[in-house]
């Protein structure tokens, strides 16, 4: 009996994985019938390129190809503020029924500007800083290297208030790889696309390791008592240097998301066939 | 016993909410087993946009009865890499359209592919690939 029903719990399981896979895919090949015919992007040509020499010292600049998508590290348990506030994010962007900021396009913040639709990146140097510049909306983040420090008390009476990225203050840590420590940020926006919430006291560092002339490692390490039991890593991503140094404009536009969201996601009934969470 | 039904279900359960998180481009809407072809489609609007792209056209039913039709496909820099360009498609146009209709039968649906006038064939960056 007891391995009847450990069989059946492993064959329903397997089912039921396998089911949440293949709905998962956005790409073609993966389904039976289908011609394996999609062009490579520019990330993926840019992927053969090789190391194009060493990296050069204290320099990102320019402009940098990445994937749609990071690599998702493991989330720690919520703490109870985190999970009450967990639980009111429905995300899903292309259904009328959620509340992801991004469905009507509102600004992403940060870290979400690191952590979903990633497929462009700038660094620019200026004379007391670095921009880093996100080809996805155009967002522009000052990143001070003046040896100023993080503000305290952000959000509260007589603090400077939260922003939609907050404040950033960066230093070199060896000859390569850039650190960037962010506080303040509004805590309406979402850490991400599947709805992680954060608190303004929220610390994130971002470690950009430029391993060679042509690429660049970030990892985005997430620090937030509040909602999160631990500090973990969110997000690992690869970036390419582009010879043409050419970006995408890539806008997520209000009136033609509200637009999406009226001729397609509800006549479509999206919501009453899926909902998000 | 009933302790291992109980944890049985709540790993059932577990799984199935999944489902719709992982399918984050929200095609379960739509009847995928097979597209709907619309000859002599005639286009309303086009909006190159994110999230995802989509036209607008309308066609003829079988009692000459003109029905707005909307499909959707992938987002600009998806649909770039396959050919499309924000002046692809041009009210007026006239084309014909392979689409995966909603499940509500309303005319609305996510686009296998569209075939210009001059015979050029678009093809959806998700599900332009399934052969038909």
């Amino acid at each position: 009996m007891k391995n009847l029903f450990t069989v059946s719990v492993a064959v329903f399981t397997a089912a039921v994985g396998f089911s949440s896979l293949v709905l998962a895919q956005d790409t073609p090949t993966s389904r039976p019938g289908q011609v394996e015919q999609r062009p490579p992007s520019t990330y993926q040509k840019l992927a053969d390129a090789g190391p194009g020499g060493p990296a050069p010292v204290h320099d990102l600049n320019g402009f940098w190809n990445g994937p749609l998508e990071p690599k998702f590290g493991e989330m720690p348990s919520l703490t109870a503020l985190g999970q009450s506030k967990f639980k009111l994010n429905v995300p899903d962007p292309f259904s009328a029924h959620s509340n992801d900021p991004w469905r009507v396009c509102d600004p992403f913040g940060f870290p979400r500007s690191a952590t979903n639709e990633t497929r462009g990146l700038t660094f620019a140097t200026m004379p007391q800083g670095i921009v880093i510049m996100t080809q996805y909306q155009k967002i522009w983040r000052m990143v001070w290297m003046d040896g100023r420090e993080l503000p305290k008390n952000v959000g509260t009476r007589g603090g400077p208030s939260s922003r939609w990225y907050g404040y950033s203050v960066g230093h070199w840590d060896g000859d390569n790889t850039l650190v960037v420590e962010t506080t303040g940020v509004d805590d309406k926006t979402w850490i991400d696309r599947r709805g992680y919430p954060h608190s303004v006291d929220m610390h994130v560092e971002e470690r950009y390791a430029r391993v060679d002339h042509n690429d660049l490692e970030l990892t985005v390490k997430i620090d937030d008592p509040k909602i999160y039991t631990k500090p973990f890593v969110v997000v690992t991503n690869k970036f390419k240097f582009t010879p043409t140094q050419q970006e995408d404009e890539q806008l997520c536009v209000p009136s033609e998301a509200i637009d999406y969201l009226n001729t397609i996601a509800i006549p479509a009934g999206q919501d009453e066939v899926g909902q998000s969470k | 016993m009933r302790t291992r039904i109980g944890s049985f279900f709540a790993i059932v359960g577990c799984l199935l909410l999944s489902i719709p998180l992982f399918a984050h481009h929200g095609n379960t809407a739509y009847e995928t087993s097979k597209a709907v072809e619309l000859k002599g489609a005639t286009v309303t609007k086009f909006v190159w946009g994110n999230p995802h792209t989509f036209l607008m056209f309308d066609v003829k039913d079988d009692k000459g009865n003109v029905v707005h039709w909307a499909g959707e496909a992938g987002s600009p820099s998806s649909l770039s890499l396959l050919g499309w360009s924000k002046d692809s498609v041009q009210p007026g146009d006239v084309v014909t359209v392979y689409i995966y209709q909603s499940k509500t039968g309303r005319p609305v649906g996510r686009l296998n592919r569209i075939v210009l006038a001059d015979g050029t064939a678009l093809k959806d960056s998700a599900l332009g690939y399934r052969e038909q």
